[in-house]
This record gives C-alpha cells, structure tokens and sequence, in this order.
C-alpha cells in the first residue's frame, strides 16, 4: 500500500508538485535534524562557535516552513487534493509546524549551549543531557525515515520510544537538583542544562507527533491524543 | 533543430499556398458559373412566359351603337323576362355593324365584318339589356368584346407587315379597326372573363375558373387524406413502431413509393378507384385520393425527419414527469416538430398542385364550362388546362397558357413562401 | 543523506508492484464484492443483483444497493462506468431504450418497480428525474411546472395549479426571478434558471425521489452553486439520487458517495470516509485523479 503514492497522477505537473512538496519536507527535516546534533554536540562538546552556528541557523528553518506552507495552500487551491494526497498535504501542513517548533528548541540548546560553553567544571554537568538529546535526535531521525517511506510500523515504533525519553527526563532533572543543592552557586547553569534537556524532551514529543501524521497519511486515522497501547490496539485491527 | 523544421515547415506552406489558393478561386468561379447558368435559364424560361402571357390579362372592347329597336329585337311590347332573355341579340349587334360600316355588302365582307366582335359580344348585350331594360326601344353606345384575333391585331400582335393569307385578320378588319380606333370606339380592359369563366372554344371567352376550383378540390381532398395518414404513419414509425425487418422494409418501400413516376399512379387510380369503386370520372375526389397517394411519401418522409430532429431531451424531460408515451408525442413532440411536417406536407402539396399526368389518366382532361359545386362534380385542374389549351392552334390560346402558367406558378410561390413563413414563425417559438 | 536512497527505492518498488498489477486493467471479477455499505437500515429505494445489457453489451453488472430515505447519494465513476445507466434503472428510464435489458430487483418502499402491476407513469410521477442538460419544454415557464400536475389530474382548478406552480417554483428557489415573467418560455430563461425550472417541474409532481443525471454539467460555477444549495434545501422533503462528473460536487452535496467502474459497484461508503480515506484503491486512484 505505501508505494502506490508513488504512483503517477493524470497531471504531470501534479505529481511533480506532491513530489516536490514531499522532498521540500524531507529537506526540512534534515536541516532541523542536523540542528538538533549540532546542538547536542555544541552542549556537551562546550563548542561555543558551534552554539552560536545553531542558534543562527533558526531563520533557514523558519523559511523552510514559509516556502513549504505556501506549497500546501497552493497546492489545496489549485488542485483540490482527495484522500490519499489530501491527507499528504494536511499532515505536511502540520509536519512541518512541528519541524518548526522542534528547530526553536535546537536554537535554544544552542543559545544556552553558548552561555554554558565558558562555565566552571563544565564538564561534569553538561555531558549528563548526552543520552537524552542522542535518544531525542533518534526519535526524529526515525520519525522522517518513517515518513520517507511511508512506514507505520516504523512510526509507531517511534512513538513507543517517547515515555523513554520522559523518563530519562525525569532522571536527569533529578539528578540535576541534586546537583544544585551540592553546589548551589552553580544553579543558574544547572537551570540552563535542566532547560537544554527539557527542549530535548519536547523535541521527543514533536517526533512523536510527526509519527502521527505519518499514519494519519498512510491510514487515515487521526492517532492523535492516543497512548501507545490505543495506537497498538487501533494498529492490529487495521486491515494489513 | 526545432527551430530550423518550423522556418523549412513554413516555407514549405508558403511555396504551395499560391497553388491552394488558385484552386479555391478556381472552384468559387465554377459555382458562380453554375450559379449564373441557372439564373439565366429561369430568366429566359421566365421572360418568355411572362411576355408570352401577359397580354392575356387584358382584353378589348369596342363601342358599338346599338340599335335596341322592339323591331330589331323581334320584341312586343310588355315582352316578359323568357321573352327578352331569348331575343334576337345576333340580330341587333349585326345590324349596327353594317349600319357603321355599310361599305360592307358582299357576304365575305359581312361575315369579317361580325368576326370584329366576340361570339361573347351577343350575352354581354343579352346581360347589359336583362339587367337594364330600358335601353330596349332605342339605340345606346354599348362596349362589346372584340374578337380575339381582332385584339391580338389590336395589342399589336398581328401586324400588317405579315401576308393577308398568313394571318387571320384581314387587311379589311384591320382597316374597320383602324377607324374604329381613331373614333376611340376601342378600350384595352382588365381581362376578368379570364377568371370568371370555364373554358371555351373561344379564346376570348375562355377562363380558369373551372380549373382553379378543381384544382382547390383536388388539393382540399388530398391534404385532407394525405396529411392526417401521413403524420400518423410517421408518427407511428418513428415513436412506436419495433425496430425490425418488417419496419425496415415498411421504410424501404416507402422511399422507393415517393421515386415511383406519377402516372402510375394515375392507372392506379382508374383501375382501382373509377373501374372497381366506381367512383365518378373527372372528378376532384378521384384526383384528390390519387394525388394523396402520390404525396403520402413525401409526407411521410418529411414528418419522420422532422420528428426525428426534436430533440431527445424533450421526449425524456416529458417521459421524466410522467406523461405516458402518446401524451409525450402529442403535446410536446408533434407541436415541436409541426413546422418541419408542414413546410414537407405544403411542399408535397406543391407537388400535387402540378401534378398532371396522373389527373390525365383519371379523365380529369374534360372539357368543362361549369364550375364544379363539389369534390364529385366534374373538374379540371390548372396543369391540366394549361396542357389542353397548349394544344390549341388559336394564337388567342397561346396567351392564355402562359397565363395560366403564370396564375399556377403564381399558387406555388404562395405555397413555398406559406412553407417558408411557417417555419420561420414556429422557429422563433 | 542515505534518506533520498531510501526515496529512490521506494520508488523503484513501486515501479515494480506496478509492473506486476497494472491498475488500469486490474478489474474484480464477475462475483466481487462492493466494499464499504451498500445496504442501509431506512432505506428508500433498493436494488438487487442489478444487471443491465445493451444488446450484447453488458453495461452494469451485478450492483445491489440502497439508497436512504431524506440522503443525498451521489454516484462517481469515470466514464462509461454505468453510473449513469444505474440511475436510470430506478426510474426505468432504460424502458424507452429498445436494445436495453435490465436484471434485478428493484424496489420503492418496498414495492417491487420492475413488477407487471407496477405502472410505469406512477412510478415517473413517484421517482422524478433532473437531466444533464436544462430540457424545459419550449412554452412558458407556467406551463412547464403545469404541464406534470395536469396531465396527472393533481389539480382541480386554476387556482389550486397556481397555487402548485408558485409553489413549486419556490422551492425550486426561482420563484422571485421569475414571477414578472411566467407566461414568458422557459427556453429563455439562463442555463442554470432553465435548470432550476427543470427541477420545480420535477417537484410540481410531488415526487418522493428525484433522480439527477449530472445536472450542473453544463452550467456555470455560481450556478452550480445555487443548485448545489438547493439539492440541500430539498434533502429535507425528498430523496436524492445525483450521478456527477464533479468529485467536489460529490464531496459538496451528498451524505454518500458509491464509486463505480466499469459497471460495477466498487466501493460505497459515507461522502467524508471516501474523500478522505477510500477503501479500495480504484476508488483512491479516480479520487486522487490517477489514471482518472
């Protein structure tokens, strides 16, 4: 069923514009992909000159999510687009306000990944948000190849990864306040680790809502609002 | 690459659009030669009709003094209304005309002398004294008609220019007609007699109306038959009628009726209609049914046509709300298509109003002075009449055949235009 | 970025399964199965094991629905795909067409339509039809809603027939435009006025469905809107059964849409289900507007 998107429309330059849309998404997705790992590695490497190149590099994303929405209206104008390819540029239109969001959060590491770049002992709190943001970073990788290929057990697989990630959030938060209260003229930095991991929780979640979107377009089933085990359940039931 | 096929692709056009060119003028001239060479025919066929007939429509007359004397009349006086109707009106009329040109005295002489007037002349001054007795007992200056051949030396048709044993005016009457022109005792009328009577041995006292009203009949049975049949067939044919072999065949045959050459249908007609129905000979109804069947074809052809072109939409849109099948053809079919089958029936009507040939066969040839009553008197029909007065030696008949000709032609442009305007009218709607 | 690899194979897959099933000649067989629900519980008209046959030519094959009481169906499909021929079966519009054949069970609450009692004219007069093309009779816009009502004796008097006419006119939303002008013909009304006027004639008869074969076809789109607006507004009192050419009028005004292809009955289901997520992939691709 996931190749027949491949298949040719009537229009040419139809199928050339849903393709189109399609890379623009994927183009997207790697640029805020590579965000997310230069920002983690920015953190935890205290690449100040790498922070500042992340926290920068928000405005190409921004655009990126202009040119794309703009191709969704104009596509839904003018070509008036049923199932398979409406549901396509629906779940594109919120695909890439996600995108978007989870670009905010990199520049925000990045943005934080500056101020702690000089800090005292650094090394021994800035390396902690490693596993997460790695974890975080995963989950959209998978989230787009998900996407790429058309692939719902692919997505849900992402999506069961999430409370993983909310977990080592919590862990890390934990440890973080135990941190603070050992040394507590480092709070103000450790807020800043602790905001660094929070944005890779989030960005986490947005991976998981760009699952979504992903068998929303391949089933056409609003997953959304789910737990996992709805999402499994509704999955088994749907015909192979 | 492109570039250079499209500029060779041109020039290539432009080498033969000369050529091209030449051959659509070529073309247009050969139409408008057709074109031409058909108007002139119908000009020449025209102008020598109208020239030929056109005299026809007036006639002359010429002043006579009559002498209206109870002697000359063979009258008493108190003489009843038989008495007078049968009077010796010969008498009187010859005796004016020797007492105006008593040079006349051999018996030659006399008898050209009477021939100046029209065998006619003696009713006219039979009706002229019925309808006013009192011009008996004197003489009164009464117009008479002129003998044919003395009008056609008036209209200038006959000339002295032409030998005195050639032409039937003498150069005597032409003399007697000169004076009598100088003395303005000649008058040029409109030639009513030539609508009021039936035919005659006399030219100048021979008329159509015998042969219009047979004609009227003939028509009134034929659309009265052929019409209503005509329609219905179509009718039938084309919205009820099962496609199969047996309506193909139905079909076949009735195109190949209307290329059937109408004097069979003539001997159908005598065989079938006077021989076994014994329906009376000569008669508007006999010629009436024969022509019916020669213009059901036509009818039936058209009607279809005409059926066939309303639009389907309008039967569906009829049969959508509900109206059977016949209510489906009759308020919305048949209405819709009236102006198509009217425009055929007038043109096979047409048709029948020229028809001849079969008319011959079923004895509508007659010779007849009295107008017919019915569709079972005896009758002429125009076509007919024009073909026996064609046959007739008299110059004075000559005249009179291009008249009719014209008087018949004259019916068929009224009825084609009748065709013309009903279908504009319909068409508007 | 090993991502566009993984795009190009995924296309080349395609390319493949393509090869293997070409679509376009991908047909159900003779004994398929409709997807999705034919059959509802209130329904107004139904149709069973429906074949119909022009001459050799079978043209539908094996259809059976449903059509619900007060919804408006509409029937998509590419051309020749017998949506057309189906519709007309409901009203035997297919008697008047010598070559056709119709298999079948029909029925209208319930009563058999194709039945030897079962007269015809009454079952015009019950299911009414709108054409594709505007076909008002060539007289005045009066006698064309008339003409239904009198030739069935619906009115007693020229008041009551007025009274019909206003009526119907206004629920056919002309009335207004039009009252000046009644005894004017309805041929020189608008496309989409004339179209109108067919419909009021439609309604004039007190019809329980109307049937429309693709009605705004030939109309402009602000027409096509006002007809759509009326088909909705009439959705309240009658049963409406629309083939259309028009996915999007399809999507706009009915509450489910049947896809058929090739003469059969391939998927139906409610109008928001198959635009958005259509169950069989015929029914996806002519949505799509693949091998449309």
């Amino acid at each position: 069923m996931e190749n027949t998107l491949q298949e040719q429309h009537t229009s040419q330059r139809y199928n050339a514009e849903l393709e189109g849309l399609r890379s623009s998404v994927l183009t997207m997705g790697g640029l805020v992909e590579q965000q997310c790992r230069q920002a983690l590695e920015a953190l935890v490497q205290g690449d100040e000159e790498l922070a500042r190149t992340v926290a920068r590099s928000d405005h190409q994303v921004n655009e990126m999510e202009l040119e794309i929405s703009a191709q969704c209206t104009d596509i839904l104008a003018r070509r008036q687009p049923a199932a398979r390819d409406l549901r396509m540029v629906v779940a594109i239109i919120r695909m890439v306000a996600n995108l978007e969001r989870i670009g905010d959060e990199a520049a925000k590491v990045g943005r934080m990944a500056r101020k702690l770049a000089d800090g005292r002992d650094r090394e021994s709190y800035c390396s902690e948000p490693q596993h997460l943001g790695q974890g975080a970073s995963d989950m959209l990788r998978g989230a787009l190849d998900a996407f790429a290929r058309l692939d719902v057990d692919g997505a849900v697989a992402i999506i069961a990864r999430d409370p993983e990630i909310d977990r080592e959030f919590k862990t890390l938060t934990r440890l973080l306040m135990t941190h603070m209260m050992e040394q507590p003229q480092r709070v103000k930095n450790m807020l800043r680790v602790n905001s660094c991991a929070r944005a890779f929780e989030r960005i986490g979640d947005h991976a998981v809502n760009l699952c979504e979107e992903v068998i929303y377009l391949v089933e056409g089933s609003d997953v959304r609002h789910l737990s996992i085990e709805e999402i499994r359940e509704r999955h088994s039931s749907w015909p192979a | 690459m492109s570039k250079q096929q499209s500029l060779k692709a041109t020039e290539a056009i432009q080498a033969s659009l000369k050529k091209r060119y030449a051959r659509e003028r070529r073309f247009q001239w050969y139409g408008r030669l057709a074109v031409l060479t058909g108007f002139v025919f119908l000009f020449i066929l025209l102008f020598d009709i109208v020239s030929k007939g056109a005299p026809a429509f007036t006639q002359h007359y010429i002043k006579v003094n009559v002498d209206l004397s109870q002697e000359v009349l063979g009258l008493d006086p108190g003489a009843s209304e038989q008495e007078i109707f049968s009077a010796d009106y010969l008498g009187a009329i010859k005796t004016s005309l020797r007492e105006m040109f008593p040079g006349a005295t051999g018996r030659k002489e006399k008898q050209q002398l009477y021939r100046l007037l029209s065998i006619g002349a003696e009713y006219d001054l039979r009706d002229k004294v019925l309808a006013d007795p009192g011009l008996i007992g004197h003489s009164s200056e009464l117009w008479l008609r002129a003998h044919s051949e003395a009008g056609s030396y008036l209209k200038g048709q006959v000339t002295a220019g032409t030998a005195e044993s050639e032409r039937k005016v003498k150069d005597l009457q032409m003399t007697w007609l000169d004076q009598l022109r100088d003395q303005g005792r000649t008058e040029s009328r409109f030639n009513t007699t030539f609508f009021t009577e039936g035919d005659s041995r006399e030219p100048e006292m021979a008329g159509i109306r015998v042969a219009l009203y047979g004609s009227f009949f003939t028509l009134l049975v034929t659309f009265a038959i052929a019409f209503p049949i005509g329609v219905a067939a179509a009718v039938y044919l084309e919205e009820f009628a099962p496609r199969n072999r047996i309506t193909d065949l139905i079909e076949i045959n009735i195109n190949n009726l209307a290329a059937v050459p109408s004097i069979v249908f003539g001997l159908l007609g005598l065989a079938v209609f006077i021989n076994f129905f014994e329906l009376p000979r000569s008669a508007p109804l006999v010629g009436g049914i024969v022509l019916s069947l020669m213009t059901l074809p036509t009818i039936i052809i058209t009607s279809r046509a005409a059926i066939q072109s309303v639009s389907p939409s309008i039967r569906e849109a009829a049969l959508g709300v509900g109206a059977s099948k016949l209510q489906t053809v009759i308020h919305h079919v048949l209405p819709v298509a009236m102006p198509g089958i009217l425009t055929g029936s007038i043109i096979g009507m047409a048709q029948a109003l020229g028809e001849s040939a079969p008319l011959l066969m079923i004895g509508m040839v007659a010779f007849i002075m009295d107008a017919p009553a019915g569709v079972t008197d005896p009758a002429t029909v125009l076509p007919v009449q024009i073909y026996l007065w064609a046959d007739s030696p008299e110059r004075g008949f000559t005249e009179k055949t291009s008249a009719a000709i014209m008087v018949l032609m004259g019916f068929l442009i009224l009825m084609n235009a009748l065709a013309v305007y009903l279908r504009r009218r319909f068409e508007r709607k | 970025m090993d991502r566009a690899e993984q795009q190009g194979a995924a296309a080349a897959d395609a390319t493949a399964t393509r090869r293997q099933l070409d679509i376009r000649d991908h047909v159900e067989p003779a004994d398929y199965q409709t997807i999705g629900t034919p059959f509802v519980d209130d329904a107004k008209m139904t149709a069973r094991n429906v074949n119909v046959f022009y001459g050799e030519k079978q043209a539908i094959t094996n259809i059976s629905l449903d059509i619900g009481r007060n919804e408006v169906i509409a029937m998509i499909g590419p051309s020749g795909c017998g949506k057309s021929t189906f519709l007309r079966t409901l009203n035997r519009m297919n008697d008047i067409i010598p070559i056709c054949r119709v298999e079948g069970e029909f029925a209208l609450d319930g009563e058999d339509i194709y039945g030897g009692d079962q007269d015809t004219v009454l079952l015009r007069a019950r299911v009414g039809m709108v054409f594709q093309k505007p076909n008002p009779f060539p007289k005045s816009i009066y006698e064309n809603v008339a003409y239904g009502p009198r030739i069935h004796g619906l009115a007693h008097n020229k008041a009551e027939m007025d009274e019909i006419v206003e009526d119907s006119l206004r629920r056919a939303s002309l009335f207004n435009e039009v009252k000046d002008q009644l005894d004017k013909p309805g041929t020189g009304l608008s496309g989409g006025q004339q179209q109108r006027l067919c419909i009021a004639r439609a309604i004039a008869v007190s019809p329980e469905v109307i049937l429309m074969d693709e009605p705004c076809s030939a109309l402009d789109p602000i027409a096509t809107a006002r007809i759509e607006e009326l088909i909705d507004e009439l959705r309240e009192n009658y049963t409406i059964a629309i083939v259309t050419h028009s996915m999007q009028q399809a999507a706009r005004v009915s509450q489910r849409t049947a896809y058929f292809h090739m003469g059969k009955l391939i998927e139906v289901g409610d109008t928001k289900q198959i635009f958005t997520m259509p169950r069989h992939e015929l029914t996806e691709n002519y949505i799509t507007g693949r091998f449309g």
